[in-house]
């Protein structure tokens, strides 16, 4: 591997690779057929431009092959020997794009998971976060304060044992697990479901550069994909696939990280669940998973067990700082919380206390760490 | 064979004198109107024919010129029919010379030659007494409210032959009436804040805007009281001084909510639905700008339930009136500012499944496009703002309105002893660069407020605003310093809400 900065020595053959991967319309399963047919992508690449790829295609295309019209056939054939004219080359330079090829070595998903891309693209200058053991954590977007803290706990755990953070880059536990590891100086792979040189969510524009300093965005995309929804479930097999171990914070029952962890689970991988409230609807994925059986994670070094690596130090979520209950009215005040977010108002009424005690004792809570406010409710944490 | 009669028109909430002038000649039948007139005055020429004629008084059938002077105002309504119905008999020897001098007319005609009520009669009455009238000749149904003006004879007229009868003497001025006095039992619909349950905290909030004229905002799941709680404000807020009556009758007489008991005794309480468009909200209108609700809402409570659904450019145009207390409105012909001086509350759903906190359900993505309706600067000018949840079960009925409404008093008549001397009377108004001496923080105090703001990550404006609040619960207390309590409990009441 090249150190940051410098750029990755391209082979002609990953150059090939890499403009078989981005022709127009390429999916994984096509650019397998083409790979099979041709297995030198020189070769490839001159079939695509002779126009012969789509036939070899339309033979593999059973039982019901998508291309039998004959005009999506005509234009598919047109395209791709137009693109594929189109020479990458000191657009990869530039960028210092790497190209992992399915078979080779340096290829980050196992060979027993099926439907992994043949070519996957990445971009950052933190390569090595690849050569440490990898988890992923997922959940979902609309993520709770607890779950975004302990994503962020987790983060930074796991990065403080030298391990790497997987994740899809999106808004909620995605994100603030990301920021976690990152913030603690760990490495981070972000999968994103889009063309490299695209930056969704545009709200991560900042973690999306985080993540590529300190280390790897990985696609199987075209440069210049946009974002839809039809890509983000299909790019959680690659998330599955990359990481040893899926941890779950926060999933709903229908969202993509049940998605995850569902790939996570064909492909063998242990796939650890923090189980959540019943009221918490961001947790009720979670909890779903935990009754179907999954791992409860209930200590960060759960996760390194399950990674096959002894835990070294204290157990426990993050490092934990003797944290005193303030004084006066705070225990009675944190105690009316009963563990789940509440207004000032509900904590008065709780508590019999006039408003003005009650915060005081929150403002107590606050400075001393018990408490979080977010939109109006205050949070034990 | 000219007569010129004093009388008013409307601009805006302000009336403004006009002179009548009546010119008969010899020539060829005629009535023209001339000096910037609307359609409402051409069309007087009828009203004003016919109800001299049906009151059994002669017609001139000559040239009448009627000019309304000063010709660069445009003048609008019925109201100075009387008063050309007047200058027509005068020019045409129907009345003895002088009866019209510094006398104010106003009034609209009937075609039987009956005297019909006009709109703003106490601005117009006012703009005459201003000019220099002695006496006014006003509708009757309007004479109560005339009589608020000071310094000035009211004459009500009935009919167009009573008046002139009064006018040469025939007949005596029927009696003046008495100025009312505010009447206070008004209200069609008493409610009391003794009926909500729980929610002390958002009680404390509404107790503390309407002592110190801070804007509001809750938010909460719906049906949990925000508006019940909200529409409970009147009762607790301090009566209008008189001078203030004065102003709020003023307007309301202007834009044509004749206030019938005379004086307005209550704070207005003005809750526009939210299908109102910009122009309902600020004022405006093309030719003739009217008042809008932020006017008719001057020196009391305009309320925006599901503050979220009006338009954004309604939600904007607050901005200005919020921060200035006057609303400016320009059009291409004329440009006006009308009084605002209003407290805004408002109540919203924190989010799109109206849940909010830990059960809600939206998607960040929904949550944030929600927010987005809501502009940062608009949120920013709420000194208050609060989450409202639900009561606990087992709370008591609260503290009823009339105790709240004695604190509330005393702590607005605090302030306005403090800030005898400055130009502001509510601790909400309190400009950024006196604050720091109006407030005179201990150290300590300084110590919490500075911590409070660090750990939200306040900006300076978020801060200061903080401090007014504060100050005012300190006023509510009765307590001349400011401390931590003060600036913790402000800090509570004044969250990130959305």
């Amino acid at each position: 591997m090249s150190a940051p900065g410098r750029a990755p020595a391209l082979s002609s053959a990953d150059v090939a690779y890499a403009r078989l991967a981005c022709l127009p319309g390429m999916t994984p399963r096509r650019l397998r057929v083409l790979l099979e047919r041709w297995p030198d992508p020189h070769d490839a690449l001159a079939a695509v431009r002779a126009g012969r790829a789509v036939a070899v295609l339309l033979a593999q295309e059973e039982p019901q092959p998508r291309l039998f019209d004959a005009r999506r056939v005509g234009e598919l054939t047109r395209a791709w020997s137009e693109a594929a004219a189109f020479d990458l080359t000191p657009m990869l330079w530039a960028r210092r794009t790497r190209v992992f090829v399915d078979g080779r070595p340096d290829y980050p998903i196992a060979d027993e998971v099926p439907g992994r891309p043949p070519v996957l693209l990445a971009e950052g200058d933190g390569p090595d976060a690849l050569t440490r053991p990898r988890v992923a954590i997922v959940g979902t977007r609309a993520a709770s304060v607890h779950g975004l803290l302990d994503a962020r706990d987790l983060g930074a755990f796991l990065a403080r044992n030298n391990v790497t953070v997987v994740s899809g880059l999106a808004i909620g536990i995605d994100g603030a697990a990301h920021e976690g590891a990152i913030d603690a100086g760990g490495g981070a792979i972000g999968v994103v479901a889009t063309g490299l040189d695209v930056v969704y969510p545009r709200r991560h524009v900042v973690l999306h550069d985080r993540v590529r300093r300190h280390g790897l965005l990985v696609s199987e995309l075209p440069f210049g994909t946009g974002p839809h929804r039809s890509r983000f479930p299909v790019r959680n097999r690659i998330i599955a696939g990359v990481a040893d171990v899926v941890v779950l914070i926060e999933a709903t029952a229908t969202g993509g990280a049940r998605i995850t962890a569902d790939f996570a689970l064909e492909y063998g991988r242990s796939v650890l669940v923090v189980p959540g409230s019943r009221r918490n609807p961001a947790a009720a994925g979670c909890n779903a998973l935990l009754a179907d059986g999954a791992h409860p994670l209930l200590d960060p070094a759960d996760v390194l067990l399950a990674l096959g690596l002894a835990p070294t130090g204290a157990r426990g979520w993050g490092a934990p700082s003797p944290r005193p209950v303030p004084g006066g009215d705070a225990p009675a005040v944190l105690q009316a919380c009963r563990g789940e977010a509440a207004t000032a108002d509900q904590l008065a009424a709780r508590t019999g206390l006039p408003p003005e005690r009650v915060a005081r004792a929150a403002a107590d809570l606050e400075r001393s760490g018990w408490l979080r406010r977010d939109r109006g409710y205050l949070w034990p944490s | 064979m000219l007569a010129s009669v004093r009388s008013a028109t409307l601009l805006g909430v302000d009336g403004h004198p006009v002179t009548v002038e009546v010119h008969v000649s010899q020539g060829l039948p005629s009535y023209h109107v001339v000096g910037l007139p609307d359609t409402a005055v051409r069309e007087s020429r009828e009203r004003v024919r016919a109800a001299v004629l049906s009151s059994k008084l002669e017609w001139p059938n000559r040239r009448i010129t009627v000019n309304l002077a000063p010709g660069g105002l445009r003048k609008h309504g019925a109201g100075l029919e009387l008063a050309a119905a007047l200058g027509v008999l005068g020019a045409f020897d129907g009345l003895p010379d002088g009866v019209l001098d510094e006398v104010g007319v106003l009034g609209e005609l009937g075609l039987d030659g009956s005297v019909r009520p006009v709109p703003g009669v106490l601005a117009l009455v006012d703009a005459l007494a201003r000019a220099g009238a002695r006496e006014v000749v006003v509708p009757d149904a309007n004479a109560r409210e005339a009589a608020l003006v000071p310094d000035i004879t009211i004459r009500p007229a009935r009919t167009l032959g009573e008046l002139r009868a009064s006018l040469i003497g025939l007949e005596p001025w029927p009696d003046a009436p008495a100025p009312p006095e505010p009447s206070a039992s008004e209200d069609d619909e008493e409610v009391d804040l003794g009926e909500v349950r729980g929610l002390s905290l958002a009680r404390r909030a509404l107790e503390v805007a309407a002592a110190g004229g801070h804007h509001l905002l809750f938010t909460g799941p719906p049906g949990v009281g925000k508006t019940m709680l909200a529409r409970r404000l009147p009762t607790i807020l301090p009566p209008l001084a008189r001078g203030e009556s004065l102003e709020v009758t003023r307007i309301h007489s202007a834009a044509g909510y004749a206030p019938e008991h005379g004086l307005m005794a209550r704070r207005p309480f003005r809750a526009p639905h939210h299908t109102a468009s910009t122009a309902a909200i600020v004022g405006g209108g093309s030719r003739r700008l009217t008042p809008g609700e932020v006017t008719l809402a001057h020196r009391g409570t305009l309320f925006m339930d599901e503050l979220g659904e009006f338009p954004p450019t309604a939600l904007e145009a607050l901005r200005q009136p919020l921060e200035e207390r006057v609303v400016r409105i320009a059009r291409q012909s004329v440009t006006m500012s009308f009084p605002a001086d209003f407290q805004l509350v408002a109540c919203s759903n924190p989010c799109p499944c109206g849940l909010g906190g830990p059960l809600c359900r939206c998607g960040d993505g929904a949550r944030a496009r929600y927010r987005r309706r809501l502009s940062e600067p608009l949120l920013d000018r709420f000194d208050l703002r609060l989450a409202v949840t639900p009561p606990e079960p087992g709370d008591e009925p609260g503290e009823p309105s009339a105790p709240v409404r004695a604190r509330v008093v005393a702590a607005a008549e605090r302030q306005c002893h403090r800030y005898a001397d400055w130009p502001w009377r509510r601790n909400a108004h309190v400009p950024a660069r006196a604050l720091m001496r109006v407030v005179r923080l201990a150290p300590d105090v300084d110590a919490a407020w500075r911590g409070v703001s660090e750990a939200r990550r306040l900006t300076g404006r978020g801060a200061a605003r903080l401090l007014r609040v504060a100050r005012t619960l300190a006023d509510l207390a009765d307590e001349t310093d400011l401390s931590e309590v003060h600036v913790l409990t402000a800090a509570s009441l004044r969250d990130d809400v959305l």
